[in-house]
């Protein structure tokens, strides 16, 4: 997985949604596609947006790009608040400021692959009239088309034919790139190829929002979002709970309780008792046995991502070691309680299964640490 | 070039078969337009140059035999630009060898190279004829074969043939010009006369005015300073003609005609724009997706407006260039043509501007106009609706209510059917359904079909009208022969003569007076041609207007046609009028107004015993009504073959002896020239028409690609879906016939309204006909398969997984 640039400190955010919904209605009623979104891209991120069928991974899209309208909440791209603008001047804005990659490519047939890269030029009236063949080119080389600029969509390979979407996509050298399962159509090498060049936009500071279906893709993002019957999925739950399926995910996020802790407090003093499963959304915590003896060890560091508490809940102990915030960070944690959470293991046994691993893996690490202590103990 | 255009070009070049249908429809009207509005151009403008090219009389006056001193004292008259005398005669002639004898106006001149009035335009051969030569009008040529250097039989009072050589073949513009049942004209030199065994003497006065040659009633009055000085002469004047010079006698009525093909180029034009709507409306929907791509890289509406709009300049400038030469090559046939019937010679060929700029004005803006709603609709499609896999879908959907009346009307049908045994292949129903799944484009193309259907059919009716109004008017010659002498004979003579023949049941015997009414200040208002039956005649059956008929015992009571009372504002029935005959002035009451063809001359009807009487032939006629014991048109021919030869076998005088209707039937072919020329306007929509089913036809299998991909995999092999396509197209045929059969109806009143109104000046009763529903039926399913075909071809081809591919 690419590292996040939110640590990186000249970017901002390109992307806001505020509190978003949306509702369409027909003859059977009202259906809320989205329910109430917040989000924020920043730019550089390469975002994954991940959903069943009918979970609003297109609306969300089509809210970003500006094809759609909230029924109500905000939508902020590369700082233009969209609603203000017309039908036409959307077009403009869209045509400068995003590139937009299809699934089925939407190559217009009749035009050669060069004259497709240079449709979006010509109609935002960007570059000069001469030079447009000469940018169409050098973007169609960097998607390795060059030899092919003058084929019809028709003459080349799928893969090729998303290769110049792309190209297409880049044509007005937009901030953000807007990709609606850009690979679903393509074999796994060409697919392969497709993910290759967008790391390399990364690299140009674009900011990537895809949807995409393919496991694989995610691992190559930045960032992964889950939507969920119009909901997005608490990305901490999704990072601690990969094995949960999208709904059971949804639920968890519902039943989050969030925690702030200032650095170096405790979270859990050793041998209490443990109400809640803890994920970690932002700093690191340390897991020490013996807190403040003068013999305290640090068995572990756990960053975002990472949780805690599982031990207590599966075995039913009281705490095993002391939990702080690490002495350089607040720290963030979501909560689930323990009938919550038991309940949750209940109903994923491929969750419980990996839990336990963990679990064992973390009792050897304590049972070790704990030997460590007890022999500087004896031996000063 | 910028990518935009190069999909414009694309857009025009790769769907051949959709650029074809859209530049045809279009170029279909221009070219209608093209043809009417270069031939109403040419022809109104021709007709009159042609017509005063060839300085036709002013005047002409009928007379009793006068020589050339009458001739040098109305000369002397004031206002007389220049007098013409010749003899004109009627003669029966024949090509040599042949044995069909033809009635001929035959015109002697004294000398052809000082003719000044009613110029001949020579065609073949020389224009003056020696002794004992004829110059043939170009009209005899259409019932007699002759050529100049040929020899031509004519038969002379005593029966003796003599003949004529052909000198040369000319054209006179002016001569019988407001007159189209008037006989052929043929030219001698005056001093073949005596070898005709006829005088030197003239009976037609032909005179220009010095001054206002294009006002009538400048020419009237110096046409009435010459009958008084020919009255003081003891010169009878029979009859008397004005016409102005730089408008030919029928050119009003030609105006009215060209009017009425103008309405239908309009029409039709009117329908191909539709056309054009209906194919943009599709062509927009197949794009929908593209609009969609390029409103999402950046293209505003503006733009996209700008690339439909040049594509639909590109298919009006494309078809302005085919049908514009073509038009201008169309407008002159068309004219040549009615040239050709009218007797007028055209000016030559040439561009006629503003039909140039009409047709490229109209070619352009008429498609831009049908076409712009379809495509600002198609701009302002959305970007979601335009990316949306659901998009062309919309128009289709069905709301729960429609569903369910649907579902209520067909599920109802088919029970209804069911009980009584009767089941719809489900392939059938489906095609029904389909039918009415694109309201808007279906209405579009049941619109154009209708329209062409309602025309088509409205022409077979007017056809019917227009003979049925003809066919009354033949009730004014209900005699199965009509039999004319040179001289007058006692009546009860020729009829125990007649009856001797057999086959002949009754005679009468007729006479004619020609009168001029006479108006308050002494001028002359119209020539009256008096037709004089012997009262309580059965072989006229008069369609009375208002008034009432002759009786026996009318004296001076006279029945006008509605022509005749048109040309004296204020005179009703019952009211009283001069008129000078033999020149005597009496008072005359009108007892009624008929129904009559009007382009014969003012007519009027009065008793036998009166006109007799005037004519100094009391109990003798030179013509004749034979009633025949039978009355197809074979035995009355035979039977006047048999008068002909009895009476000159008996050395009578016989001028000629013809069928009952023959002058009727000279006014039949030239309304048949008409109601062809309408039937063709009628064609040219109905192919508008048809090649709007095709569009049609081929839009809705396109757009129906899945659902064929769906039947060809649950079974339907080729011919089911063809037989689906067909069906559905035939169905379309045959609403717009039950349409276009309710909507014939006041276009038969409007057209034969206009069409009477201006050949007949007078309204008629419309008549309707079910040869011409019967027609365009077999002609509109036949048109509907034959639009289908190909489409469903097409459809028939695909293979499944091309149409479950089809994106």
């Amino acid at each position: 997985m690419r590292s996040t640039p939110a640590s990186n400190s000249d970017s901002h955010p390109m992307v806001h949604l505020g509190d978003l919904h949306k509702t369409f209605s027909n003859a059977s009623g009202e259906y809320k596609v989205l329910k109430g979104i917040n989000l924020t891209i920043q730019q550089g991120e390469f975002l994954a947006v991940v959903g069943k069928s009918g979970s609003g991974k297109s609306t969300l899209l089509n809210m970003i790009t500006g094809i759609d309208h909230p029924t109500s909440g905000l939508v902020e791209v590369n700082g233009t608040e969209i609603k203000t603008m017309t039908e036409s001047q959307r077009a403009l804005w869209r045509g400068r400021n995003l590139g937009i990659v299809f699934q089925f490519f939407q190559l217009l047939p009749m035009l050669t692959l060069q004259e497709n890269v240079m449709l979006p030029m010509d109609l935002v009236g960007m570059y000069d009239f001469d030079d447009r063949p000469r940018k169409a080119l050098e973007l169609l080389a960097r998607v390795g088309l060059q030899e092919h600029a003058h084929k019809l969509p028709a003459s080349v390979s799928t893969g090729q034919q998303q290769s110049a979407g792309i190209a297409r996509a880049l044509a007005n050298d937009p901030p953000i790139i807007i990709a609606d399962e850009p690979t679903g159509n393509l074999d796994s090498r060409s697919a392969d190829a497709i993910i290759n060049i967008f790391d390399k936009l990364l690299d140009e500071r674009k900011t990537i929002v895809m949807v995409t279906h393919d496991p694989a893709l995610t691992d190559r993002t930045s960032r992964t979002l889950i939507l969920s019957d119009g909901e997005l999925v608490d990305e901490t739950v999704v990072k601690c709970l990969p094995l949960l399926d999208h709904s059971q995910m949804l639920t968890v996020t519902k039943q989050l309780e969030r925690f702030y802790f200032q650095p170096n407090s405790t979270i859990l003093e050793e041998d209490h008792f443990v109400d809640y499963f803890y994920m970690i959304v932002k700093g690191f915590v340390e897991i020490v046995l013996c807190e403040k003896c003068r013999d305290e060890i640090m068995i572990t560091r756990l960053g975002p991502g990472q949780f805690f508490g599982e031990i207590e809940l599966i075995n039913g102990s009281n705490s095993i070691a002391a939990i702080r915030a690490a002495p350089d960070n607040e720290v963030e944690l979501v909560g689930l309680r323990r009938d919550e959470f038991t309940k949750l293991l209940a109903e994923s046994p491929l969750t419980e299964g990996a839990i336990r691993k963990i679990v064992h893996i973390r009792l050897e690490e304590n049972r070790i640490a704990d030997r460590r202590r007890t022999s500087r103990r004896a031996y000063p | 070039m910028r990518p935009r255009w190069v999909k414009v070009l694309h857009d025009l070049w790769d769907n051949k078969s959709r650029t074809i249908l859209a530049v045809v429809s279009i170029a279909v009207g221009v070219f209608s337009i093209g043809v009417i509005t270069g031939a109403y151009v040419i022809i109104s403008s021709d007709i009159n140059i042609s017509y005063a090219a060839n300085n036709p009389m002013n005047i002409e006056i009928r007379t009793s035999p006068i020589n050339s001193d009458t001739i040098s004292m109305v000369m002397n008259t004031r206002g007389v630009a220049d007098v013409e005398g010749r003899f004109v005669f009627n003669m029966r002639a024949r090509k040599s060898g042949s044995t069909q004898w033809t009635s001929l106006n035959m015109v002697a001149i004294d000398d052809f190279s000082k003719v000044k009035i009613n110029l001949l335009t020579p065609i073949s051969g020389s224009p003056i004829p020696d002794k004992k030569q004829v110059v043939l009008e170009k009209k005899v040529l259409d019932s007699l074969d002759l050529n100049p250097g040929d020899t031509m039989e004519v038969q002379l009072n005593d029966g003796s043939v003599k003949t004529l050589t052909v000198a040369g073949i000319v054209q006179d513009p002016s001569s019988g010009a407001g007159d189209f049942l008037a006989q052929p004209f043929s030219y001698i030199d005056s001093s073949t006369l005596a070898t005709l065994a006829l005088p030197q003497i003239y009976n037609r006065i032909y005179a220009t005015v010095s001054e206002g040659k294009n006002d009538l009633t400048s020419i009237r009055l110096v046409g009435s300073m010459i009958e008084d000085k020919l009255g003081k002469s003891t010169i009878l004047v029979f009859r008397s003609e004005y016409s102005i010079t730089n408008e030919h006698p029928m050119a009003s009525t030609v105006s009215a005609i060209l009017g009425i093909l103008l309405a239908l180029g309009i029409l039709i034009l009117f329908l191909s724009s539709s056309l054009i709507a209906n194919t943009l409306n599709a062509l927009l929907t197949q794009h929908t997706r593209h609009i969609g791509v390029m409103k999402l890289v950046g293209g505003q509406r503006n733009q996209i407006l700008g690339m439909y709009i040049a594509l639909i300049l590109a298919f009006g400038l494309i078809s302005v260039v085919i049908s514009v030469p073509l038009g201008g090559q169309g407008a002159y046939a068309l004219s040549a043509f009615v040239a050709d019937k009218l007797n007028f010679k055209l000016l030559g060929y040439r561009i006629v501007p503003i039909a140039f700029i009409i047709q490229i004005i109209v070619g352009l803006l008429g498609p831009l106009l049908a076409g712009i709603i379809p495509v600002l609709n198609g701009s302002r499609t959305t970007v979601l609706h335009a990316l949306s896999t659901d998009s062309n879908r919309d128009e289709e959907t069905i709301t729960k209510d429609q569903d369910v009346s649907n579902k209520t009307l067909s599920a109802r049908l088919a029970h209804m059917l069911g009980k009584r045994n009767i089941h719809f292949p489900r392939p059938l129903l489906i095609s029904l359904r389909n039918t009415f799944r694109r309201k808007g484009r279906l209405i579009l193309t049941l619109f154009t079909l209708t329209m062409a259907g309602g025309i088509f059919i409205a022409v077979f009716n007017l056809n019917v009208t227009l003979h049925d109004y003809i066919g009354q008017i033949g009730n004014y010659f209900l005699a199965d022969v009509t039999l004319d002498f040179s001289q007058s004979y006692r009546i009860d003579k020729i009829k125990n003569e007649a009856l001797k023949v057999p086959g002949v049941v009754a005679v009468e015997g007729w006479t004619y007076g020609s009168a001029e009414v006479i108006q308050a200040d002494g001028t002359v208002a119209d020539n009256l041609t008096i037709l004089a039956p012997p009262a309580g005649s059965s072989l006229v059956t008069p369609i009375l207007v208002s008034g009432r008929w002759l009786v026996a015992g009318d004296e001076n009571a006279i029945t006008l046609s509605e022509g005749a009372i048109s040309n004296l504002p204020g005179v009703k029935v019952g009211d009283f009028i001069t008129l000078k005959m033999n020149g005597r002035e009496s008072s005359w009451k009108v007892v009624g107004v008929f129904k009559f063809v009007n382009q014969s001359g003012s007519i009027a009807y009065a008793n036998y015993d009166v006109i007799s009487r005037l004519n100094h032939t009391i109990n003798s006629s030179f013509s004749y009504r034979i009633v025949t014991d039978k009355h197809d048109k074979a035995y009355q021919a035979m039977v006047a073959q048999n008068l002909d030869t009895y009476f000159r076998d008996r050395n009578y005088k016989v001028t000629d002896a013809k069928t009952g209707d023959s002058t009727l039937k000279t006014a039949v072919e030239s309304l048949d020239i008409l109601v062809n020329f309408l039937l063709i306007m009628a064609l040219l929509t109905a192919v508008v028409g048809s090649i709007g089913l095709t569009g049609t036809m081929f839009m809705n299998v396109l757009e129906r690609t899945r659902e064929t991909g769906i039947l060809r995999s649950i079974g339907a092999v080729d011919s089911v879906i063809m037989r689906s396509v067909i069906t559905e197209g035939m169905v379309i045929g045959g609403i717009s016939w039950f349409l276009g059969a309710i909507l014939s109806i006041p276009i038969t009143y409007l057209l034969s309204t206009i069409v009477s109104l201006a050949i007949f000046e007078t309204p008629i009763t419309i008549h309707f006909t079910a040869t011409g529903f019967l027609i365009w039926l077999g002609v509109v399913l036949v048109l509907s398969a034959a639009a289908s075909i190909l489409p469903a071809r097409n459809a028939a081809r695909l293979t499944i997984r091309e149409v479950l591919a089809y994106e």
